[in-house]
């Protein structure tokens, strides 16, 4: 980790330095050792904030469209923010030219909530770093070993892009899941609304999800709309429907898959689950993963002649 | 007033018995998600010891949503009918005392003054208020730090001590008096009472950090370069002030349906770019550095010189929930650490 | 008028008139967001030629296929249409040359996601049609209705016990 963390530093000098970017965004130390905030460098002698470790949780390219728009900057960027990078690219969000990407081999971040449902007392902790097979956490009564499984994000837990898809530099090294977390969305229908009509009914309307995900960059989202009112403001389990149906249809083909709107929603709604499940069904019928580089034009800005006909021909 | 203690095999029927008086207001539990504050039912799993994160009380108080009237028409005829709630005997339990002193900052915003809010008042004026202190402190918690808390005890009816196989029940206001009138409940004795000392000793002492001299209010400056700093991190959710137990932000809008309008409350914040933006296009916050210094400003200057009383109360939850780690906690810090105070005018 | 708007005004329609359609027998609600070149000229047609067809369906009309946001189908199930059928033109014969093959992965992602959130599937219907079907549109309006009062009323995005009242 501390390797990982001094070359990123050292890069983050370097062309900060050089002049080949104007700012870098990264990771700092968060107010508590199992946090971390992002953090915004202009200055060659800052670059000592810097961190690399398993509480790097935000997806940095969520600032990229404002903060990239007419100058250059370097960013620190795991696997999956990589492939927002890549998306905002492919959306004409950002230019390329102007993206300095440092790039990162992931071994999966944590969810502090689960640390402590793993038994570690947060106050405690000073600490965490990545092990051989797990995750240590130092706290102030010496060091503890936990389980990937128990403590990493769900999203991670179902990852296997664990090496950036496109990179100026890269450090670190990919380690992969021994397993991949399945899906936990029941398979009846009825069951299936019973579900999210349990979710949805959560939602307190407060837009984290949609605020932090980085491919939700619309100047005006359709949930702010007042004419035509798509979903009033009104946090009610229909309304709430109303915003996650259509927001999950804006992000079919879109969605990278970083859990960022899962990690943040202070509620717990299993956002990202539906996102999956999105995602499968783009990659089954056309082949297709968002922020995968190869892709050429984003999957709804374009057609094959022989696509997967919906039609119900009864 | 007499203290009392409960053992916790007794809650049931201590609920029972506060149920005949009262409607009775306590956090839920519920999947995956911070238990929230009902009306309590017969199947509920109650949280009362708040050894977890909670939504805030205010959503009882001061629902997500709540319809103030409705307008039916028909051809001739236009009915305006106000859906006030019913004004009840209340007991709201379970709630930090953190929490409950945001209550406070509610009732000036929603009581006080010319205009009385009668949504408000009607779930509010007849509730009896019981905070709980955990055995453990939390933390995120930094409740000494923004005010002297001995003040907030006469702010509640009683508080309950998390004394481990019982809870301490210190009555605080001759309100409280009706919650502990219970025969199941017996008289602490003097270890009891120790105990319950030392929680709030505790209490006092937890988080004491360097802003909290008492005058933090009078150091936060309009142009204070912290407020950059935040405002390019900041996503600008809206999780801090929904989650806030003081934040008593809302919009009003009309819904049509049919032949009938629907006028409702639901949240809102100062954090939204729509929550200032004008009908001629003007927004007089048009990014987020003016939206992340109000939030602080109102909450610790603007509403302290206005009610004297701070709107922070230090529950932690924008600490804990911030998805960006923007931590008041560090902002007041370092906001107060370089200022001189500003003299007072 | 705004496509909020019309749905609005066909709920509060169908909402008032309630009562009395209680007294009959149950009568779906259908929402048909039709192309102009085709499904809704197919229904001019239908109309012209005196083909029968129920009185069920509510008409939207669109410019093409390729106009229909998911999203007009989400409100319509959200404001408690009983189905949704959305009718384009046949591949390769769009008016506006590509508007139905953008459409076409659209609608197939929208029932990936209905599928997903676990509504009934069924309720909702996508046909290619052209102008010249009259007859073919009546035949679709009258299946999908049969089909749709074989499922009785919809009730709702979220199930019943987490619906505001
Ligand atoms: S939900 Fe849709 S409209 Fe709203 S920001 Fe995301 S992509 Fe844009
Ligand atoms: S929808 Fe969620 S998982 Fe997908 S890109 Fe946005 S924040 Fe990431
Ligand atoms: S973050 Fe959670 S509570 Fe907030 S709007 Fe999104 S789903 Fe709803
Ligand atoms: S929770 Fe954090 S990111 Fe969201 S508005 Fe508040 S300070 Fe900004
Ligand atoms: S014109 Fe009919 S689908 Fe495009």
């Amino acid at each position: 980790m501390f390797e990982v963390e001094n070359k990123i530093r050292q890069e983050a000098k370097r062309v900060l330095e050089n002049g080949l970017v104007e700012l870098v965004i990264g990771w700092a130390p968060g107010s508590v050792p199992f946090r971390t905030t992002p953090v915004f460098i202009d200055r060659p002698e800052d670059v000592d904030k810097l961190v690399w470790n398993p509480v790097c949780a935000n997806n940095l390219a969520v600032y990229l469209p404002k903060i990239a728009k007419d100058r250059k900057v370097g960013i620190v960027a795991k696997p999956c923010d990589i492939r927002s990078i890549v998306a905002l690219i492919q959306e004409n969000q950002v230019k390329r030219d102007n993206i300095y990407i440092i790039g990162l081999g992931c071994a999966g971040v944590v969810d502090p909530s689960r640390l402590e449902l793993a038994g570690v007392r947060l106050s405690d902790v000073t600490a965490l770093d990545w092990a051989a097979d797990g995750i240590k956490v130092i706290t102030l009564n010496g060091e503890q070993l936990l389980k990937s499984t128990d403590v990493h994000r769900d999203m991670c837990l179902a990852c296997t892009k664990r090496e950036p898809a496109l990179f100026d530099v890269k450090f670190g090294e990919a380690v992969l899941p021994s397993e991949v977390k399945p899906r936990e969305l029941p398979e009846l229908p009825e069951e299936r609304q019973k579900y999210w009509s349990e979710q949805f009914s959560k939602c307190i309307r407060c837009y984290a999800c949609r605020q932090i995900c980085p491919n939700c960059y619309c100047e005006v989202c359709f949930a702010d709309r007042v004419e035509p009112k798509w979903t009033a403001k009104k946090a009610v389990p229909e309304e709430n429907w109303m915003f996650h149906a259509t927001r999950a249809m804006h992000l079919a083909g879109r969605c990278i898959q970083c859990g960022e709107c899962e990690r943040v929603c202070p509620v717990g709604i299993r956002i990202a689950e539906l996102m999956r499940e999105m995602a499968e069904a783009v990659k089954n019928k056309y082949d297709y993963e968002a922020g995968d580089p190869n892709e050429e034009a984003p999957l709804l800005g374009t057609f094959r002649e022989n696509d997967v006909d919906p039609a119900q021909h009864s | 007033m007499a203290d009392k203690i409960l053992p916790k095999d007794k809650i049931p029927g201590f609920i029972d018995a506060l149920q005949k008086q009262f409607v009775v207001v306590a956090p839920v539990e519920r999947t995956d998600a911070p238990a929230e504050f009902k009306e309590v039912a017969p199947g509920d799993n109650l949280i009362l010891d708040g050894s977890q994160m909670m939504m805030p009380p205010k959503d009882y108080l001061l629902p997500r949503y709540e319809t103030l009237l409705k307008v039916s028409a028909r051809p001739g005829e236009v009915e305006v009918q106000p859906v006030v709630p019913e004004n009840k005997p209340r007991v709201m339990l379970g709630m930090w005392l953190p929490d409950a002193q945001a209550i406070q900052v509610l009732d000036r915003v929603f009581l006080d003054g010319k205009f009385k809010d009668p949504y408000y008042a009607a779930r509010r004026e007849n509730t009896t208020l019981v905070a709980v202190m955990p055995a453990e402190m939390r933390w995120s918690w930094f409740c000494a730090s923004t005010d002297d808390v001995e003040k907030w005890k006469p702010n509640v009816d009683a508080i309950m001590y998390d004394l481990g196989d019982r809870f301490y029940i210190e009555v605080t206001s001759p309100k409280g008096e009706a919650v502990v009138e219970w025969d199941g409940l017996s008289a602490p004795s003097s270890d009891d009472v120790e105990n319950k000392n030392r929680l709030w000793e505790q209490f006092k002492s937890h988080n004491v950090l360097p802003f909290s001299d008492g005058k933090f209010y009078e150091r936060l400056a309009w142009d204070h370069p912290i407020w950059a700093e935040i405002a390019q991190k900041c996503i600008g959710c809206g999780v801090c002030s929904y989650m806030c137990p003081s934040c008593s932000c809302f919009d009003i809008q009309d819904e049509v349906c049919g032949t009938c309008i629907e006028r409702y409350r639901c949240r809102d914040t100062c954090q939204f770019e729509e929550f200032t933006l004008m009908g001629s296009g003007h927004n007089p916050r048009p990014d987020q550095l003016p939206r992340s210094r109000q939030r602080l400003m109102h909450k610790f200057k603007y509403q302290h010189e206005q009610y004297g009383v701070v709107g922070c109360t230090g529950c932690g939850r924008c600490v804990e929930l911030c998805p960006v780690n923007v931590d008041i906690r560090d902002v007041l810090n370092k906001v107060c650490a370089e200022r001189e105070p500003e003299p007072t005018t | 008028m705004s496509e909020d708007a019309v749905l609005v005004e066909e709920k509060a329609e169908l909402e008032s008139s309630e009562s009395t359609q209680q007294e009959r027998t149950w009568q779906p609600i259908i929402l048909g967001i039709l192309c102009n070149w085709c499904s809704y000229a197919g229904a001019d047609l239908a109309g012209t030629s005196r083909l029968q067809y129920p009185e069920s369906i509510r008409i939207i009309r669109v410019p093409c296929s390729g106009r229909v946001d998911p999203a007009f189908v989400l409100k319509a199930f959200r404001k408690g249409f009983d189905g949704v059928m959305v009718l384009g033109c046949h591949p390769g014969d769009c008016h506006y040359a590509k508007g139905n093959y953008y459409a076409r992965r659209r609608i197939t992602l929208l029932q990936d996601l209905l599928k997903a959130l676990g509504l009934p599937e069924e309720r909702f219907h996508f046909e290619w049609v052209s102008a010249s079907e009259g007859n073919r549109f009546a035949e679709l309006v009258q299946e999908f209705t049969e089909k749709i009062r074989r499922l009785g009323p919809f009730k709702g995005v979220v199930t019943p016990e987490k619906k505001t009242l």
